[in-house]
This record gives structure tokens, C-alpha cells and sequence, in this order.
């Protein structure tokens, strides 16, 4: 029931609607009455006491005593009197009877009988109110209440506020946030109440606090019980405490269960109130035990609680205020202190050990997980925990899976199969092995039953021997150390006490409530079939028994392998050590020795390989030996041949085996649980029925938690079970094939036959420990790094795949940002993507760019990543090539082993070459082909670099660039005939000087500053990039004289220039071009040139002044920026006399000629220089383009409409200008605008009486259209 | 007020967001302009304060929206030149393109108060320009079909093929016959200039479609 439900029903039946301000000031005014009142009371009867501080009363009905003198009382024992009930302040309402319906209003509150408050008075302190409640059904009893209550705490905790209520305590520990328990504020009160003599009080407490436990539990589903008390089997010992406490688990669930979603963001607040919780627990603790016998703990403690020991509470709360992890240790210090007998409860007393334990020992402990055992030095390692969390460091997935003892298993797999697979292949070639074990075993058989010789031939039956090692890493690790046998030994990477620090962020609760639930339907499972048999190990160790607020503290470093002697005591493989440690305090733990087991495993598998060459390596530690031939061939039974296999490898090994034998692979494995430790046993076909009936389901090979559960749900237990299923049954079920497998396995059947090479389905990497990307980029990388081990992998094994699946692990939703273990994954959600590929690869860069691609388009968010996985499936054998595979399989044995990476140089050089090659090449042929550009032309004959077109546009956008960049560092000096007078005259003298020195110094040597007659193209520099070809400028070095760099114009032939723009040019250009061409001694164009400049001029004689002097002032405002253009070629051409004579037809140029070529159109007059104008104008990043000053359309329209209609003929060198002005538009891309003004000038012009005017038009879009087919390849379409 | 680079956090983000949204409304309405689809596949909805006619059929948008998710990261990184509606007869031979150049500024100058609405008047003008361009279109044979073309700049591309936004939804390289357009007559629809987004529309139609 929420709060404001209730106001809003009390108001409504109260009538207090509408009187808010009224009634408020009313209580307020009463309030104040009462403060005043207080003390004069107080003074008259003289008998005061602080009993009911915080406590506010409200009187509903008849009461005796009255509610007069019940408000008498209050005031006399510092509590308050509520003449209106008020919610949020007032704690109690007193009242004797209450009708059904009040009843039901005041659900959730705590209604008193008034005796509680005189036999509180009588007692001297304030009595649980439990016991005088009116109605035992009410608030406190009910589970919802619990959150009412809490509610409604925030109302107890404003009252301490006030000054009246000074108790000593009440201020330090009131304002801690109690609100999310009802015990809390239930131990609070206890804590704070009056210490003199309230042990009886408290008593009462527990009474009522256990009443609530025990009635939450009832409304709790039973499965979950066992949960809820282990959360605190490790702090109470007592039975009686675990049902006191039983709420308070309750309530951390339910606000763990509740805000599990949103947790990430309280996150900073949510392990402080746990904290909270465990500080009260502790104090809660402490107090029960201390009305145990022991009175001088109850002495202890109550100076820790009152006195001096509000100095706790108030540690307590700086605790939570500043909420860093870095006070967590305090907490255990608090413990430590709050606890008066440490060593009554071990589960609590290695917590203040720990808390004392400096951090930067938790630091190593963690970081330490994945290290080599050899201890490292702290700093070492806390720099590696720093440091670690991006898992994008070159060498880090190579460093993970050289670490990884997953990855040595699986590795080490493939190794001996390649073992076993080689000594078959060598035994072939030499025409047969000499197995020294089997001629020791004939000789030894020849020995000693030389006489019974008959006994041997047997019927022949195929027996194959599984052997597998004991606690393989146990025993291998303790080999060199015979002082730890016989004790519970595990193999981890922790080796301190078990405890770490928790860390920020990290949750540990939340995730094994995770799991828990994961788990339920297992466990419901298990209570109600009573399957106790078909747990498998692996159940048992999920930390159902073990949830444990302190948990945190406990080390999450996992259990490798255990010995027989831990596994006694319940500690299991993969089971975390730190709570292995609980369960057996002695546990040792040994550090893994990986050289060791390789050790241990090579001469293991040497041993089996002394007898048969028929071995199918399952792992490191164990194989498959098909024993049926040797038999026969030695005539011992199979008993013999496992003894004395095992004494072999125990012999070369000093680690002990144990040997199941069976008919088949799964009655042998099946033997050798029964022969474990260190025995073994032969299942003979006439028991196997009986034997396989007992069996759990989840002994059966591919039975694992999932299916038997399934299988559980049928009401399967044991094998003796499922042989009561029809095979249709199974199948649907299962699916065909499972369910046929189920049927055979559970029958003891099963015709795998002993492979000695596996066929491998997918060959994967996967990393899920301290995977923290940060950025796109790193995931990248790693992925790019996490392709490479498996193309590593891929050629290790020889093969290829078509199927790539990238498999990635992100926090779940809400699951807490740093997980319990240290780097490790934490809840996740799963997601895995793959895609086929047309043709198998082992390219770790194919491999790579794939599963890039799939990880964009899994859209994640990098930040929650916690791991990745690579696996490549549908695999092809590269055996093909026998040169590469030949020699390493002929290759010796230990080089194979200890040589992990056999070299198929030959083999990958090309593939990676492929790898390569291929995406650049489309790549160059995409971007070829999503440009626009129009179609390049036959290959340029000029000495252009690059080979291909294609390749070149993808290059050239640099080189250019380079060339640019340099030519603009130095000033460019302009001829003479571009420098204004004026501004050279301004000039400082020296700087005056040093420009006309340049000239004088490119005139005295003009042959070599002008470049030879070659044409500007085929010139060496730049590569085609922007043809800028006929206006690049080039800076000559000039030794010695560093300041006169003179500009040098490469010229372009002079078949290109165009005679009329020619004749536009000033005199003094003219001269200048003039000379140059002379220069360069190119007789013919020259003389052309001059000719036709001749008669231009004379053609133009009108024409020339005007143009020249608006063509000079324009040129100067143009070219005052140092980014100067070339002279004459820009200017646009004109035709003489009638524009109509320029038709399109031969304006039109030859449409996309690369301007390459260009310059080889020797004598192509008509060939317009456009296209140069477009890519220079490219060059100089203009501003806007502006027509004489204008910029706004309507201005240029007004200056348009000015033209057209003032003067009678159009001038050239105006048309010219607007034909510039379109041409910026075209460039500056504002095409919206180049078609409104040509429309407009169309409207204007043809209307125009004039056809010249409607030529000059034409003219204009001639033009225009010309820029705009070399710009975008079509032209303006004007109607 | 602040000037912001393109480097900025997530400014091409914004641009792109703004440029997307926008293609998708043009998108809808070429298509209903240009009789590309039968109109009563369109309903008339309301943006940028105009009406626009908008497709309803799930497919059709579905295709539009996977299309310009993948046209977003390359405005994002400014990769984007053009963007090109593609109008196609049954023989696949393009009859009309209409191009979206697209430009950004390098130096981008935020007014943030005046910046929205004055961008969304540009988009705006920009619709109601192509809701009217069949005026100055001719009209396209029957059984047109349409696709959209991306130009990007320098080697874009390459990232694309890398970053497939979504799974199986590629880009591949256009064909010649879907770029290459025949006499093709350019008619500008419109250009904008707003402070972060230089854009102009316009289209090029064969000269003769039948």
C-alpha cells in the first residue's frame, strides 16, 4: 500500500480535502502547543525521561487511560502527541477497539494498545510494541508490510532532526538510510534506545523480529528457503539466528530482485545499504549472542554501542556517506570490533583477517588469476590489473591463450591425436613399431603362467581401455612434493587465504541470484524426484549452499582440479576457491605447472603408445585405447593389460591412473568412474545391464545439464529409466539422431569405434576474461588479433572453413558493470552471428574483415562486451598440398609437441598474399566505378606513374596535394606585367628590390626558366590528380639566391592557346607570352602563334582598349591574394564577330577528353580551354561567386535587367563576365541559382529587340552548358 | 555562438540525423511525385510544416529506411557526395536522377537558437520543390522502378564494405547502365546553404524516356 493511496483515501475520508493549509497550520500550531507544554509538564511532575523519543503517538477512540493523559505521558517521556493523524509523522496509533474498516485504513500501521505505553513507562524504557499490538494480523507480520514500513521510515528518521529529541545516538545513527529495512530501523532502535537495562527489550525484539522471519518465509516459495537462510549459514552458526535473520536476506533480495534493473544506476548506493545491512546484522549478532550466558559479552559490547561505541555507528556512517570501496575493509574492522567471540564462527572470523589485509594484497590476489603461478611481485601485478581491462594490447590474446589452461587442454588434444596420428603413419612406413611395453607384457606373461597357457584364447571380443589420469593437476602438481599427499589439495591460481577485496561495481549477490534462478528449475527438480544421484558434480558446486553476504570477500579464482581427499570434504572441480576454503580450511593450493603436465601427458601417452598404436587421444589426461588386437595377439586378459599399463605410468609418471574396460568406448568410460581413484575395472558384458541400470542419465556421454534436465522432466532419472522410453519416444523428444543415441547409450550400447584421428568440426578461439573494450577501434583489433590465433590454429590443424561465427558475450541488461570475478565475464547475454563463405579460407585476414562485418552489424555496444569468440566451421581439409603437411607429420615426435606451430611457409605465403590482394583490387574497382567521373579515357600517353586508371584515382588525391602544399610555402613572384605600380612602390625598398631582382633575373636567363618545348603534360612532376596540367606553377630553385625564386609559368603548347583570348590580353602580356614562346625555340607554334596574335589584333582593334582597362582593374582585385592564377589561358574565349558562328557543334569539345591528352591535340583551334577553367577554379577554393559585386539574385537580376535594357549591343568583355559569373555558380555547386539566372537573361535577352542580344545569350549557354556537361555530364535543360 | 569542428562529438552525427530524416521524406515523395508507385500506397502526413505524401506500404519503407541507415554513417564521416534517387524504366535504363549534393562546411559555426528552424526552412523550401517538379519534368514511362546511388568521396567505400550497418544489406557497386544516363538534360531544383549542410537538388532526365 502506497503512501499516497493512503492520503489520498484518508482525505477522502476524512473530509480533509481542501483544508490542506488550514489543517496544516493547525498541526503545526498543536505541535508547537505541545513542545511548550513539554517542559512545564515535565517540571510539574518531575519524573521525565526520554523513553519515547522519536516515538509520536496517535490516539484513535476510547482509551484507558484517556488520550489526555495519554498526551500527558508523551510529553513527560519525550515523546510526541498527534492530535490529527498525520502519515508520514506520526509511528503509532494508540487505540483500544478499532472498527473493520479502520482496520483496513490502518493496514500497515503500527495501532497500539495504550498499555504499551504505560508498562513502557512502568519498565523505564520503551517495551517492543509487537506484543501490544491491537490486531496480530497487522503490519510487521505480512510480508507486503515489510515494504510499507519502510516507507514509512523516512518519517522517523526526519523526526531526530528536531532538537528536542537529543539522545545521545539518535543522531548518529537516525539518518543512516534505514528505509529499505524494516530490521535495520527495528536494530536501530534497539541500538539506540535507552542501554541501561534493555536487554530484556531486545529480547523482545529478536522474539518479534524472528516472528517475521519466520512469517516471510511462509509466504515464500519453499525452494527458495534454503537460499534465503544460506545467505547467512556463514555469519550464524546459531539456529536461532538464521531465523532472525532470515528477514534480513529477505528484504536485500527483495530490493536486489526488485531494483535489479536499475541497479547500474543506484549502483552507488546499493553496497552501502548493503553494507548497512551487514553492519546491523553484525550488531544484531552481537547482541544475541550476548543474552547467551556469556554476560561479559553483553559487557563488551554495550560500550561499543553506546558510549564510546556511537563512535561505531558514526564509523558506520561515514562509511556510507562517502561510500568509497576503499572504507569496505573498515566494515570488516567493524566486525572485528563488534564481534566479542571471533573463533565461534569461523565463517565470520576470517572476515577481519581479511579486512586487515592491505589492498594491495587483494590487488595481487586478483591479478594474479591468470598469471604464472610463480608468485609475482605486487607491483608487478597490480600494474597488470591496471593495466589489463582492454584486452586489445598487442600480444594479449597470444599472452591469454599461452596462459589460458582451457586453451592448453584443447590445444593439447589435437597435439597427441597429431602424436598418435604420427607414430601411426611412422610405425607404417618402418613396416611395423616396436611397442616395448607389449614385449615387456609377453615376456612377463611368458613368466609366470607359462604353464596355463590355455587360459588366454578367449573369444574375441573388442575391449577397449579408457585411462585417465587421477586429479591429474593434482597429482602431477604434488609429484615433487610428497609432504602434501594425502591431504586436500587443489590446483588454482589463488594462493593467499581465499579472500579478496570486492570491487566497485562488482555484485556478486545479484549474480549468484542470477544463477540461483537459473538453477531453480534443476532444483525443484531435485526436491521433488528425489534425484540426489543425478546431480552431477557440476550442480553441486553452483553456490546455492554458499550465498553469503561475505561472500564478496571470497576469492573467485577457480578450482582446476581437487584432490580425492578435498573432493571428501565437498570441494569440487571449478568451484571457486574461496569458498572451497570454506569448506575445508586446509585446503592447500597448489599452482598449475604447465611444463609439468606437458611432461606428465607426453610420457603418459608414450606409455600407451609402448603397447598400441590404436590410442584416441581425449585430452591431456586421458585416452581411449582399443585393446581387442593385443589382446588376442598377447592372450593376457584385460585386467592384466591395465595393470599393468597403470603400474607403467605410474612408474615413468609417478601419477596414478585409473583403467575402465568395456566392451565399447562407453561401458570403458563408464568402468573407469567406477575404478576411480587409482583402480580399475573391467565391465564385463554379462553385468552390464545390471550395472548400467543404476546408472544416472548424466553419466552418459552428451547428457549434460540441459538434457537431463529435460530428461529429468520426463520423469528419467537413471539409465534404467530411460530404457523404459520407446526409441519414437526418444527421438521426438530429442530429434532423430540424439534420440537414437540416448537409446543405444542407455542400453550400454554404443559402436563409436576407437578413432585415433578426429575428425574436427570447427576450429575457434574464444576469449571471455577481461575482455573491457573502450572504443570500437579496440574491439577491432582484437578481433583483427583473435583471427590471427585461429588462422594459427586453422594451419596447426591443417584445414580450412567456409563458416564464420562470431560469438559475443555482453553484459546482460542491468547485471552489474564489473562482475564478482576479477576480469571474468559476469552475467551475460549471448549473441552469435555467422556468415558463409564462397570458398573456404584460413586467411586470418578474411577471417578478420568477417567477422568485423558481423560485429558492426550486431550493432553492440563495445563498452559491454565482456567476451569474444571466433569459430570457423564447415572445414575442408587443406591436405591437398602434401608438401606442407608431409613434413611435419614425418617430422619427430617431441619437435611436434613441443614445436606448436608446424611451418606451412609455403602454403601461407600465397594465402596471405591473397588476402591482400583481393580487397584492394575491388576495392580500387569500387571506388572506380561509384565515382561519377566520366569513363577515363585509353591510357594517357603521357609519362603518367601510375598504371592503371583505376589505381590512380585512388592515389592521386595525395600526391598532387604534396606538390601543392610545397609550391605555396614560398612567395611567388608575379611577372611585371601583373604587379600593380602602386603596390610595388609601396613596398619596402629592400623587399622592392629583391622582386625586381627576381625579374631582371628570369629575363636574363629566359631559356631555362621557361620550361623546353615539352609540353606542360608529360612534364615529370605531378600525376594526372586535378589537370591543373597548362597552369601549374613551379618554383625553381635557384642556389644561392634564396629570395628571388622567380615564377615559372609552364606554358601550355601553343597550339592551345586560343588566338582571341590571345588578342584580349594587355599589351604587356601579350609581350611577355610573347617572348616566352619565343624562347622556348618552338619555331613553328611560335610563329603561328604570333601570326594569328597579329591578326587578332587587327581584328580587334575597337574592342582592345576597353577590355584591357576593365579587364586590368578587375584583374588586380582578383588577384591581389598571393593565390594567383595564370595569365591569359584563363580568360575565357570570345568569338568575333557573330556568336552564332560558335556553335555548339565546335565549341563543344570532344566531351570527356582527359585533359592528358589535350595537350596533344596539336592545331585543334576550336578546342576550348573550359575545361581548364573548371579544374583551375577547382584549385582556389573561391568565395562566393559575386557578378560585378553582386551576389544576391535579386541584385544580379536587377544588374542584368540594367544591361540588357540599357545598352544596345553587348560589349564582349561583359559577356564574358557572366559567363564567369555562371561558371563560379556551376563550381561553387549552386546550380538553383545558374538556372535562375540563365532563365532570367533568356527571358531578358530573347525578349530583347535586338538578336545580338539573343545571340550573346546563346552564346552564354553555350558556354555554360559546356562547364555544365564537364561538371556533371549532362547539360541544363532550359525551356 | 560556440564554433564547433567537425571533429566535435557527435556533430556529424547531427547532420547526419537531420540530412537522413530529411532524405527519407524526399525519398517518399519523389516517389509519389514521379508516379514511381501507384499513389494509393500514399498517405498524406505533415513535415517540415508541409504536407508530404508518404508511402504506407511497410515493405517500400522498410527498404528506404535500411537504405539510409547505411547512408548515415557516411554523412556522419562527411563521406557522402551524392545521393542519387535513381528512377529506372523496366529495362533498368535511368530515365530521371535526382541528386542530393551534399556538401559540410569544414568549420562549422553554431547558432544553436537560430540554426533549427533556419535549416528546417531550407528542407522545407527543398520539399515543396520537388512536390512541384513534375512541372518542369516530363512524365516517366509506366512501370518505373527506383534505387538509390551513393557517390562517395575518396575510398569511402572501403569502410563500407567493412562496416555493413545492417546484416545482408550491402552496398554494392552500381552498374554503368544505372549511373550512365543518355543526353541527359540537368534541371536544378534547389539549393541550401545552412551553416552546417551545403546541399542542392537536381535532376537529370533523359530527353527522351519513352
Amino acid at each position: 500500500m502506497s503512501r499516497d493511496g493512503w492520503r489520498k483515501k484518508a482525505s477522502e475520508d476524512d473530509g480533509w480535502a481542501g483544508r490542506g493549509g488550514y489543517m496544516a497550520a493547525k498541526i503545526s500550531k498543536l505541535e508547537e502547543q505541545f513542545q511548550k507544554d513539554a517542559p512545564r509538564e515535565r517540571q510539574k511532575d518531575g519524573t521525565s525521561s526520554c523513553i519515547f523519543s522519536g516515538v509520536a503517538i496517535y490516539v484513535n477512540g476510547y482509551t484507558d487511560p484517556s488520550a489526555d493523559e495519554l498526551r500527558r505521558l508523551m510529553m513527560l517521556h519525550g515523546g510526541q502527541f498527534h492530535l490529527y493523524y498525520t502519515h508520514s509523522k506520526t509511528t503509532h496509533i494508540i487505540a483500544t477497539n478499532l472498527p473493520n474498516r479502520k482496520i483496513q485504513e490502518l493496514k500497515g500501521e503500527k495501532v497500539v494498545r495504550p498499555e504499551w505505553i504505560t508498562d513502557s513507562i512502568k519498565a523505564g524504557h520503551q517495551l517492543s510494541y509487537v506484543q501490544y499490538q491491537l490486531y496480530t494480523k497487522q503490519k510487521g507480520l505480512k510480508f507486503s508490510s515489510v515494504c510499507v514500513r519502510g516507507k514509512q521510515d523516512p518519517s522517523s528518521s526526519h523526526e531526530p532532526s528536531k532538537p528536542s529529541l537529543n539522545h545521545p545516538q539518535s543522531d548518529s545513527i537516525k539518518p543512516q538510510p534505514s528505509h529499505t529495512q524494516t530490521l535495520s530501523r527495528e536494530v536501530l532502535k534497539s541500538t539506540h534506545a535507552n542501554h541501561k537495562d534493555n536487554f530484556t527489550e531486545r529480547r523482545n525484539h529478536q522474539l518479534d523480529v524472528r516472528l517475521n522471519g519466520s512469517c516471510s518465509i511462509i509466504s515464500e516459495e519453499d525452494a527458495e528457503r534454503p537460499r534465503v537462510n544460506g545467505i547467512h549459514d556463514e555469519d550464524d552458526d546459531d539456529d536461532d539466528d538464521d531465523k532472525t535473520c532470515a528477514l534480513l536476506p529477505k528484504g536485500s533480495q527483495n530490493t536486489l530482485l526488485t531494483n535489479g534493473d536499475v541497479h547500474s544506476v543506484n549502483a552507488a548506493l546499493k553496497p552501502q545499504d548493503s553494507f548497512a545491512e551487514l553492519q546491523l546484522h553484525v550488531v544484531e549478532t552481537g547482541s544475541h549472542q550476548s543474552h547467551l550466558p556469556q554476560t561479559e559479552s553483553r559487557d563488551q559490547e554495550e560500550p561499543s554501542c553506546s558510549s564510546a561505541g556511537s563512535k561505531a555507528n558514526s564509523h558506520q556512517r561515514s562509511l556510507i556517506s562517502t561510500a568509497s570501496p576503499a572504507k569496505q575493509p573498515g566494515l570488516h574492522n567493524m566486525q572485528k570490533d563488534l564481534h566479542p567471540k571471533p573463533t565461534s564462527n569461523p565463517g565470520t572470523s576470517a572476515a577481519p583477517q581479511k579486512g586487515n589485509l592491505h589492498d594491495q594484497t587483494r590487488v595481487r590476489l586478483n591479478g594474479s588469476h591468470l598469471m604464472t603461478p610463480d608468485s609475482s611481485t605486487l607491483a608487478d601485478s597490480s600494474n597488470q590489473a591496471g593495466r589489463s581491462g582492454k584486452g586489445t594490447e598487442d600480444g594479449i590474446i597470444s599472452e591469454f591463450f599461452s596462459h589460458s589452461r582451457l586453451h592448453h587442454i584443447s590445444t593439447w588434444r589435437n597435439e597427441f591425436s597429431e602424436y598418435v596420428n604420427a607414430l601411426q603413419s611412422r610405425s607404417r612406413a618402418a613396416g611395423g613399431a616396436v611397442f616395448s611395453g607389449k614385449e615387456k607384457l609377453k615376456k612377463l606373461k611368458a613368466n609366470c603362467s607359462s604353464g596355463s597357457l590355455m587360459a588366454a584364447p578367449q573369444v574375441r571380443q573388442s575391449c577397449i581401455l579408457h585411462v585417465d589420469m587421477d586429479c591429474f593437476f593434482v597429482s602431477v602438481g604434488i609429484r615433487h612434493r610428497p609432504n602434501l599427499k594425502g591431504k586436500p589439495v587443489a590446483v588454482t591460481s589463488n594462493r593467499g587465504p581465499g579472500r579478496v577485496a570486492k570491487r566497485t561495481g562488482a555484485n556478486p549477490q545479484l549474480e549468484f541470484q542470477y544463477y540461483q534462478r537459473k538453477q531453480k528449475p534443476y532444483r525443484k527438480e531435485k526436491t521433488d524426484g528425489d534425484l540426489e544421484m543425478t546431480l552431477s558434480p557440476q550442480r553441486d558446486e553452483v553456490p546455492s549452499n554458499g550465498v553469503d553476504l561475505d561472500l564478496a570477500a571470497l576469492s573467485m579464482a577457480e578450482i582446476a582440479s581437487c584432490s580425492y581427499e578435498a573432493r571428501q570434504a565437498g570441494v569440487r572441480n571449478g568451484m571457486f576457491f574461496g569458498r572451497a576454503k570454506q569448506l575445508c580450511p586446509d585446503l592447500q593450493s597448489v599452482p598449475y605447472d604447465f611444463q609439468a603436465y606437458k611432461e606428465v601427458a607426453l610420457s603418459m601417452y608414450e606409455t600407451l603408445a609402448s603397447y598400441t598404436h590404436n590410442i584416441e587421444a581425449l585430452s591431456c589426461d586421458e585416452a581411449l585405447v582399443d585393446a581387442t588386437n593385443l589382446l588376442v595377439e598377447l592372450g593376457v586378459t584385460p585386467d592384466d593389460l591395465a595393470r599393468a599399463i597403470r603400474e607403467d605410468i605410474r612408474e615413468k609418471t609417478g601419477c596414478s591412473a585409473s583403467v575402465g574396460i568395456g566392451s565399447n568406448i562407453l561401458l570403458a568410460r563408464m568402468g573407469t568412474r567406477k575404478a576411480k581413484p587409482n583402480g580399475q575395472y573391467f565391465l564385463r558384458s554379462e553385468e552390464v545391464d545390471d550395472f548400467i541400470r543404476d546408472q544416472p542419465v548424466s553419466s552418459l556421454p552428451g547428457v549434460g545439464r540441459s538434457m537431463s534436465s529435460k530428461l529429468t522432466s520426463l520423469g528419467v532419472s537413471t539409465c534404467g529409466d530411460l530404457q523404459q522410453l520407446s526409441i519414437s519416444r526418444l527421438q521426438r523428444e530429442f530429434g532423430p539422431r540424439t534420440g537414437q543415441t540416448l537409446f543405444r547409450f542407455c542400453r550400454g550400447l554404443d559402436d563409436r569405434p576407437v578413432r585415433s584421428e578426429k575428425e574436427r568440426k570447427s576450429v575457434s578461439a574464444e576469449m571471455n576474461y577481461n575482455i573491457r573494450f573502450t572504443q570500437v577501434e579496440e574491439a577491432e583489433s582484437f578481433l583483427t588479433n583473435l583471427s590471427k590465433e585461429v588462422q594459427k590454429r586453422m594451419e596447426g590443424a591443417g584445414l580450412k572453413g567456409r563458416r564464420i561465427t562470431l560469438k559475443v558475450m555482453m553484459r546482460k541488461p542491468g547485471a552489474p558493470v564489473e562482475p564478482a570475478k576479477y576480469g571474468g565475464h559476469g552475467i551475460c547475454d549471448n549473441f552469435a552471428r555467422s556468415v558463409l563463405l564462397a570458398q573456404p579460407t584460413d586467411s586470418g585476414q578474411l577471417i578478420a574483415a568477417e567477422a568485423i562485418k558481423l560485429f558492426y552489424a550486431m550493432k553492440l555496444d563495445v563498452k559491454d562486451m565482456r567476451g569474444v569468440g571466433l569459430q570457423v566451421q564447415q572445414l575442408e581439409g587443406s591436405y591437398a598440398d602434401p608438401s606442407g603437411q608431409g613434413p611435419s607429420r614425418g617430422r619427430s615426435i617431441k619437435d611436434l609437441l613441443l614445436a606448436k606451430q608446424p611451418a606451412h611457409s609455403p602454403r601461407k605465403e600465397p594465402l596471405a598474399q591473397d588476402g591482400l590482394s583481393e580487397p584492394s583490387s575491388s576495392r580500387a574497382f569500387s571506388s572506380n566505378q561509384e565515382r561519377v567521373t566520366p569513363p577515363s579515357s585509353p591510357p594517357s600517353t603521357s609519362s603518367d606513374p601510375m598504371p592503371g586508371t583505376s589505381k590512380g584515382g585512388l592515389h592521386h588525391p595525395h600526391t598532387p596535394n604534396h606538390v601543392r602544399t610545397y609550391l605555396n610555402v614560398s612567395i611567388e613572384v608575379p611577372s611585371p606585367s601583373q604587379v600593380d605600380q602602386s603596390v610595388l612602390e609601396a613596398l619596402p625598398l629592400d623587399i622592392r628590390k629583391q622582386v625586381e631582382q627576381s625579374w631582371r633575373h628570369r629575363e636574363e636567363q629566359p631559356s631555362t626558366s621557361f620550361h623546353p618545348s615539352t609540353p606542360p603534360r608529360t612534364s615529370s612532376s605531378p600525376p594526372p590528380g586535378p589537370s591543373l596540367g597548362t597552369l601549374v606553377l613551379q618554383l625553381q630553385n635557384q642556389p644561392g639566391q634564396p629570395c628571388t625564386t622567380g615564377i615559372i609559368l609552364e606554358l601550355p603548347d601553343f597550339s592551345q592557346v586560343d588566338p582571341e583570348v590571345f588578342a584580349a590580353l594587355p599589351r604587356e602580356l601579350q609581350d611577355e607570352l610573347c617572348s616566352a614562346y619565343r624562347n622556348k625555340g618552338n619555331a613553328q607554334a611560335q610563329a603561328q602563334a604570333q601570326g594569328s596574335a597579329v591578326e587578332q589584333k587587327k581584328t580587334f582593334p575597337q574592342l582592345k582598349q576597353p577590355v584591357v582597362g576593365k579587364l586590368k582593374r578587375r584583374y588586380k582585385k582578383r588577384n591581389a591574394s598571393p593565390a594567383k592564377k595564370g595569365p591569359s589561358p584563363l580568360k575565357k574565349l570570345f568569338p568575333e564577330n557573330s556568336p552564332a558562328k560558335s556553335s555548339p557543334s565546335k565549341t563543344l569539345p570532344l566531351p570527356p577528353i582527359h585533359p592528358d591528352l589535350k595537350t596533344e591535340n596539336v592545331q585543334c583551334l576550336s578546342s576550348p580551354s573550359t575545361d581548364v577553367l573548371e579544374t583551375l577554379s577547382k584549385l582556389n577554393p573561391r568565395p562566393v561567386p559575386t557578378l560585378a559585386g553582386a551576389y544576391e539574385f535579386s541584385d544580379i537580376r536587377t544588374l542584368l535587367s540594367e544591361w540588357v535594357t540599357t545598352i544596345s549591343e553587348p560589349m564582349e568583355e561583359d559577356i564574358l563576365q557572366v559567363v564567369k559569373y555562371c561558371t563560379e555558380l556551376v563550381e561553387d555547386k549552386d546550380l538553383e541559382k545558374l538556372y535562375l539566372v540563365i532563365k532570367y537573361m533568356k527571358r531578358l535577352m530573347q525578349q530583347s529587340s535586338e538578336s545580338v542580344w539573343s545571340m550573346a545569350f546563346d552564346f552564354i549557354l553555350d558556354n555554360v552548358q559546356v562547364v555544365v556537361q564537364q561538371t556533371y555530364g549532362s547539360t541544363l535543360k532550359i525551356t | 555562438m560556440a564554433t564547433l569542428t567537425r571533429q566535435d562529438l557527435n556533430f556529424g552525427q547531427v547532420v547526419a540525423d537531420i540530412l537522413c530524416e530529411f532524405l527519407e521524406v524526399a525519398i517518399h515523395l519523389i516517389l509519389y511525385v514521379r508516379d514511381v508507385y501507384p499513389s494509393g500506397i500514399f498517405q498524406k502526413r505533415k513535415k517540415y510544416n508541409v504536407p508530404v505524401q508518404m508511402s504506407c506500404h511497410p515493405d517500400l519503407n522498410q527498404y528506404i529506411q535500411d537504405t539510409l541507415h547505411c547512408v548515415k554513417p557516411l554523412i556522419e564521416k562527411n563521406e557522402a557526395e551524392k545521393v542519387v534517387v535513381v528512377i529506372m524504366d523496366k529495362e533498368h535504363h535511368p530515365v530521371e536522377r535526382f541528386v542530393f549534393e551534399i556538401s559540410q562546411p569544414p568549420l562549422l559555426s553554431i547558432n544553436s537558437e537560430t540554426l533549427l528552424s533556419h535549416v528546417e526552412q531550407l528542407l522545407r523550401a527543398m520539399i515543396l520543390k520537388i512536390s512541384v517538379c513534375d512541372a518542369v519534368l516530363d512524365n516517366n514511362p509506366p512501370g518505373c522502378t527506383f534505387t538509390v546511388l551513393v557517390h562517395t568521396r575518396e575510398a569511402a567505400t572501403k569502410n563500407m564494405e567493412k562496416v555493413q550497418v545492417i546484416k545482408d544489406f550491402p552496398w554494392i557497386v552500381a552498374d554503368e547502365q544505372e549511373v550512365h544516363m543518355e543526353e541527359a538534360k540537368l534541371i536544378p531544383l534547389k539549393t541550401m546553404t545552412s551553416d552546417i549542410l551545403k546541399m542542392q537538388l537536381y535532376v537529370e532526365e533523359k530527353t527522351q524516356k519513352t
